[in-house]
């Protein structure tokens, strides 16, 4: 006999496995400092409900050039600004030490760990594997220290097939393991990863494209001259679009917020 | 007793008219500098004092190396009256070689002003403090300096100089009144003293009176944390290690409590089952030694940083003896605030800094720095610091201050880039001096066609420091983020080598059709292309 979505929901939350459930969550104060990580951003924050959600684990995702990793200095910047402590667990060893500087991220409170992972692995696809497990180990670590304010683990750029290859109860148990603490979990890729487990997805691509148009799988990466700003000599910045495609605290998930970004050190 | 408002009644004073069951009774003893020691003594004999100190009474307190303080109150039921017990102690001395001046008296301070100002063996009676003191030369409060804590320490004397030394300017002002001895300036009203000197001249006038100003705070000697632990069978796995470590640094984790003590320094020492290679008895110990990088007492946290150090250098034979030696040092005072988000405490971050140095080595890891270097990408690894405040710290440079202050939260984000420590070869088609196509072998970089190129920009350096380095992109063998930089951390120091290789490049940011941005340069050396970053 069919079960309705309540029986569905009431059955896992007898089994406690109901914290997969997408709308599970009750919203949060945008206000409440202790509930979400601001991005001192005031146009993402007012769309995002006051930032990314505190004891959850959340994706910024989108192609390259969709302002990731220009979105994860923001947050990485306002969460040191806040006194809080940052690590990134940086996969593919991509972080720019200038850039982080210059999006204002107080360096000696961001723990960077330098992963292995190489785009190409060529005929070493095992070597790859390996080391982004080995990334996971050390973003476990991390969230197991507990009392970061933000933790990041940043495969943007890893080989899609070594991602695949994740078991998907690993997102799940990272999911768990950040619940209830005020750590903002926070993974950085290019397609969403953790499905089910994520507090809040938001992906990034550049604006007029229509992400809602291309899909999760699309990315917006089709129309580069209308994100792409160019002066007359010079690279001036990028224009995107970022939307939220998931979130378990939230009914809507319509509408986007622009993102304009400014070459000072690019 | 408040220091500010000495009362020669108090009980501390000892007021003969009040009985007091047991009284207190003070000695002092002071190794003048300068004297000539019988030569097979006088290497030990500042020691040599507080061990005749601890002979006596276990409450005693050192003033520096020659002089101390001794409660020895109850040793008449012992020794007989004071003048017995001043006897006892100038025996004592002279036993041990050490020529001190020896005062008794029913205040610590009497006692102390009277062993420095006195040779021999000066007992005071009781009540008699103040006259005994009275006939002394108002220049001895040059050497008994009282800090604001109230220590006395004559060394503290000589260390400072006259001009600084407030016992100096004091004595100065009350040599211009005309006052000579400790009995002249006992005499003067407190109220007009401290409207002149203020309150600190009533602690000198408490000195010239003989009266305590705080009790006597006992020294203890240092103790050594030390645990060893035999075993019947020798250990050859680090699991089994795990539980003798915990065993063994449980009790010595409530010793440094007790003692408000954590631990500086923890030594591993372990005795190894191997053949005695000199034949002599001693056996191989494989020993290690671990600077913590915050005084720390909490068991779980000392063994996991040993047994990861052990891990990473394992010892190479069985396992019979654990010894555990910590060099203690202060314990931390942590006030913590209920407004202020709480960071990981000392103890997990550097639980968390070994597990990370175990599984991506130590020099995968830490907090970024710039460098002084206009070289593309170029930056340092520092240790990442175990103990952060909750509240705000300042960027530690004042380059960062002034690059990255508060944004406006209406401004745009700063454009990142994201590099590639291995610049990528490229080909690269160009026309009329402008790149048209970039494309790659590397898989996940096909590239495309140039949409929107920015460029060039020249930059080069380094070539100063040597031969041509390939700028970075030669082969793509080296790391450009290898600038000088030393690497510590709290277990060991790295320090990367220089990479001496110039760099000589013209740089262009390009738009491609595959929707990216990307920096490329040629490099000017060997006329090739590479892709160094993604702009994201």
């Amino acid at each position: 006999m069919p079960l309705a979505r309540a029986d569905l929901e009431s059955l896992l939350r007898t089994r406690r496995l109901d914290r997969t459930l997408t709308t599970a969550l009750p919203g949060v104060d945008p206000r409440d400092e202790t509930a979400v990580a601001p991005a001192a951003h005031a146009g993402l924050d007012a769309y995002l409900g006051g930032g990314l959600p505190r004891g959850q684990l959340s994706e910024i995702v989108g192609a390259r050039s969709s302002g990731r990793t220009s979105l994860l200095l923001q947050l990485a910047a306002a969460a040191t600004r806040r006194g809080e402590l940052v690590a990134l667990v940086d996969a593919l060893d991509a972080l720019d030490a200038e850039s982080a500087a210059a999006a204002g991220i107080d360096l000696a409170r961001l723990l960077w760990v330098r992963g292995h992972v190489v785009t190409n692995p060529g005929l070493c696809g095992d070597l790859n594997q390996r080391a982004l497990e080995q990334a996971l180990r050390a973003f476990t670590l991390v969230l197991q220290a507990g009392n970061f304010g933000l933790v990041v683990l940043d495969v943007a750029e890893a080989p899609l097939p070594a991602l695949r290859r994740l078991p998907f109860t690993t997102w799940l148990r990272l999911q768990r393991m950040v619940e209830g603490t005020q750590t903002a979990a926070l993974l950085v890729g290019t397609q969403p990863m953790a499905r089910s487990s994520a507090g809040l997805t938001l992906q990034l691509g550049a604006r007029g494209l229509g992400i809602g148009d291309s899909g999760l799988g699309g990315l917006g990466n089709g129309g580069a001259a209308s994100g792409i700003r160019f002066g007359h000599s010079l690279f001036e910045g990028l224009t995107v679009e970022a939307r939220v495609v998931r979130a378990r605290s939230r009914e809507r998930e319509d509408g986007c917020v622009t993102l304009s970004t400014r070459a000072d050190c690019a | 007793m408040s220091p500010l408002t000495p009362n020669s009644q108090s009980p501390i004073t000892t007021n003969p008219q009040s009985p007091t069951p047991n009284p207190q009774l003070y000695a002092c003893l002071y190794r003048p500098p300068g004297r000539e020691e019988n030569s097979a003594c006088s290497a030990g004999s500042a020691l040599d004092v507080v061990a005749i100190a601890g002979e006596f009474s276990p409450r005693y307190e050192c003033h520096g190396a020659d002089l101390v303080s001794i409660d020895v109150s109850g040793l008449g039921r012992l020794l007989g009256p004071p003048q017995a017990i001043g006897d006892e102690l100038r025996r004592e001395a002279a036993a041990r070689g050490v020529r001190a001046h020896i005062a008794v008296a029913a205040t610590r301070m009497a006692a102390l002003v009277l062993a420095i100002a006195r040779p021999g063996l000066v007992v005071v009676p009781r009540g008699g403090e103040a006259a005994a003191l009275a006939p002394i030369s108002i220049g001895v409060l040059e050497k008994v300096v009282v800090d604001d804590d109230g220590m006395q320490n004559p060394q503290n004397a000589q260390k400072h100089g006259d001009q600084h030394n407030p016992a100096s300017v004091a004595v100065a002002a009350f040599t211009r009144w005309g006052l000579k001895t400790l009995g002249e300036l006992a005499a003067l009203p407190p109220p007009d003293l401290a409207a002149r000197m203020g309150t600190r001249a009533l602690v000198w006038q408490a000195i010239a009176r003989g009266d305590d100003v705080r009790p006597l705070v006992p020294t203890l000697a240092e103790e050594r944390f030390e645990a060893t632990l035999d075993l019947e069978w020798p250990i050859e796995e680090l699991e089994p290690l795990s539980f003798v470590l915990t065993r063994l640094l449980e009790p010595l984790s409530t010793r440094l409590e007790r003692r408000d003590r954590g631990a500086a320094v923890l030594h591993v020492l372990l005795r190894l089952v191997t053949r005695d290679p000199a034949g002599d008895g001693g056996r191989e110990v494989c020993a290690r030694r671990l600077e913590l990088p915050t005084p720390m007492r909490d068991v779980r946290t000392l063994r996991t940083l040993a047994l990861l150090d052990l891990e990473a250098h394992p010892p190479g034979a069985g396992i019979d003896r654990v010894t555990i030696v910590i060099d203690p040092t202060p314990g931390r005072v942590l006030q913590h605030t209920l407004f202020a988000r709480a960071v990981p405490t000392p103890e997990r971050l550097s639980t968390l800094v070994a597990r990370l140095g175990a599984l991506m080595g130590q020099d995968r890891f830490g907090a970024p720095a710039r460098v002084d270097s206009y070289r593309p990408g170029a930056f340092a690894m520092e240790a990442f610091r175990v103990e952060h405040s909750a509240s705000v710290s300042q960027p530690a440079s004042v380059a960062s201050v002034a690059q990255s202050p508060i944004p406006n939260p209406q401004s745009p984000l700063v454009s990142a880039l994201r590099r590639c420590r291995h610049p990528v070869p490229a080909r690269v088609a160009v026309a009329a001096d402008r790149p048209v196509r970039v494309t790659t072998d590397r898989r996940g970089f096909a590239g495309g066609t140039v949409i929107r190129c920015a460029g060039p920009w020249r930059t080069s350096g380094d070539w100063w420091a040597g031969g041509p380095g390939g700028s970075g992109g030669s082969g793509g063998s080296k790391e450009i983020s290898s600038v000088s930089s030393t690497h510590p951390t709290y277990l060991t120091h790295l320090t990367h080598p220089t990479v001496p290789a110039s760099w000589d490049r013209d740089e262009w940011d390009v738009a491609l059709s595959d929707g990216a941005v990307y920096r490329v340069f040629r490099d000017r050396a060997t006329d090739s292309w590479y892709v160094d970053a993604i702009v994201d």
